[in-house]
Order: structure tokens, then C-alpha cells, then sequence
């Protein structure tokens, strides 16, 4: 319960500090918001960290195959990174640049799912 | 590694900002020029060192 009030404590005294901080230098204000984001990403890691483990030893026990999960975690990791980058680039105003990264982590994504997808195909053509 | 690097920055922010009025005011605009540089090339530093950590647990924690 007090990771909520310290993240919504961290986030309203970063505004305060922005709104300050951009009538005099424009530029420190991107600075605080980048590092209000690592902050707050920091808080919740650990939360994040027994989540997987988690999701690990239920995978284990079901005998999925490892290898689908081990893909999934790294997908949702290059999507929690991609996301932090582009709503920072959209935040100052870079709507082009945030596009960019977007369309890049997209393909990357996709790149890395088709050992899924092909494992897909297979399975549907025994069936047929 | 928490708040204190928040209101870090922020001081540094507003301490470049009034040394940038206060050389512009006593007619040194390079040397005010040099400050405001010479505040953003630290928070910078400060920046990327966090954005570094942060990259890296992500990717342990991933394992990407």
C-alpha cells in the first residue's frame, strides 16, 4: 500500500517541480520527467521481479515448454521499454520520433515471434 | 537512488537558471553561456547513469 503513496507522492512533487522549473529553463524540465519515470519504474521492479518468478514456476509446473514463456517475458520487456521511450518523446512534444520507436520495437517484436508463429503452423497442420 | 535525486536536479535547474540571469545582467553572456552548459552536461550525466541502471535491470529481469 505505501508503494502507491510514494509513487503518487514522487509523480505530484515532479509536476510541481516542472512547472517550476520551465519558466526559467525549458530543457531541466524533460530531465525531471525522465527521472520520475525511472524512479517510479524502480519502485515497482520488485513487485515485477516476483510476478515472473511466479509466472516461471507455474510455467514449470504445467510443462508448457520453457521456451514460449522465456519469449513472452522478453517481449513484455522490450514493450515496458519501448512504451517508457515513446510516451516520453510524445510528452515533449516529438510525436514523429515516438512514432519511429514505435514502429521499430513493433517490428523487433514481431521479428522475434515467429519461432511462435512457425511452432503454430506445425501444430495445425498435424492436425489436419 | 530516490527523491533526492528529484530535488537534486531540480536545484541544479534553478541554480543554472539564476547564474544565467545574474552573468546576462553583469554583461557576460559567454561565461553565462558556460554555466548553462556546463548544468545541463551534469544533469545529463546524472540522466544517463539512471537510464543505464534502469536498462539493465530491465534486461536482467527480462533476460533479453
Amino acid at each position: 500500500m505505501d508503494e502507491v503513496i510514494k509513487i503518487i507522492g514522487i509523480g505530484l512533487i515532479s509536476l510541481i517541480i516542472i512547472i517550476v522549473v520551465k519558466q526559467y529553463k525549458p530543457e531541466f524540465a524533460i530531465y525531471v520527467s525522465i527521472i520520475v519515470g525511472v524512479l517510479i519504474l524502480y519502485i515497482i521492479m520488485d513487485k515485477l521481479r516476483g510476478i515472473i518468478n511466479l509466472l516461471k514456476t507455474i510455467s514449470s509446473k504445467s510443462g508448457i515448454n520453457n521456451q514460449f514463456l522465456e519469449l513472452l517475458l522478453k517481449i513484455t520487456g522490450i514493450a515496458f521499454l519501448a512504451e517508457f521511450a515513446i510516451n516520453l518523446c510524445k510528452d515533449s512534444g516529438e510525436g514523429a520520433i515516438a512514432s519511429k520507436i514505435e514502429m521499430g520495437s513493433k517490428v523487433i517484436i514481431v521479428s522475434m515471434s515467429i519461432p511462435i508463429i512457425s511452432s503454430l503452423l506445425e501444430v495445425i497442420l498435424k492436425l489436419i | 537512488m530516490d527523491v533526492d535525486l528529484l530535488f537534486k536536479i531540480a536545484a541544479i535547474g534553478i541554480l543554472v537558471a539564476v547564474l544565467h540571469q545574474v552573468l546576462c545582467r553583469a554583461g557576460r553572456e559567454e561565461q553565462a553561456m558556460m554555466t548553462t552548459l556546463a548544468g545541463v552536461v551534469i544533469v545529463l550525466t546524472l540522466v544517463i547513469k539512471e537510464i543505464s541502471a534502469l536498462f539493465n535491470t530491465v534486461r536482467t529481469l527480462f533476460n533479453i
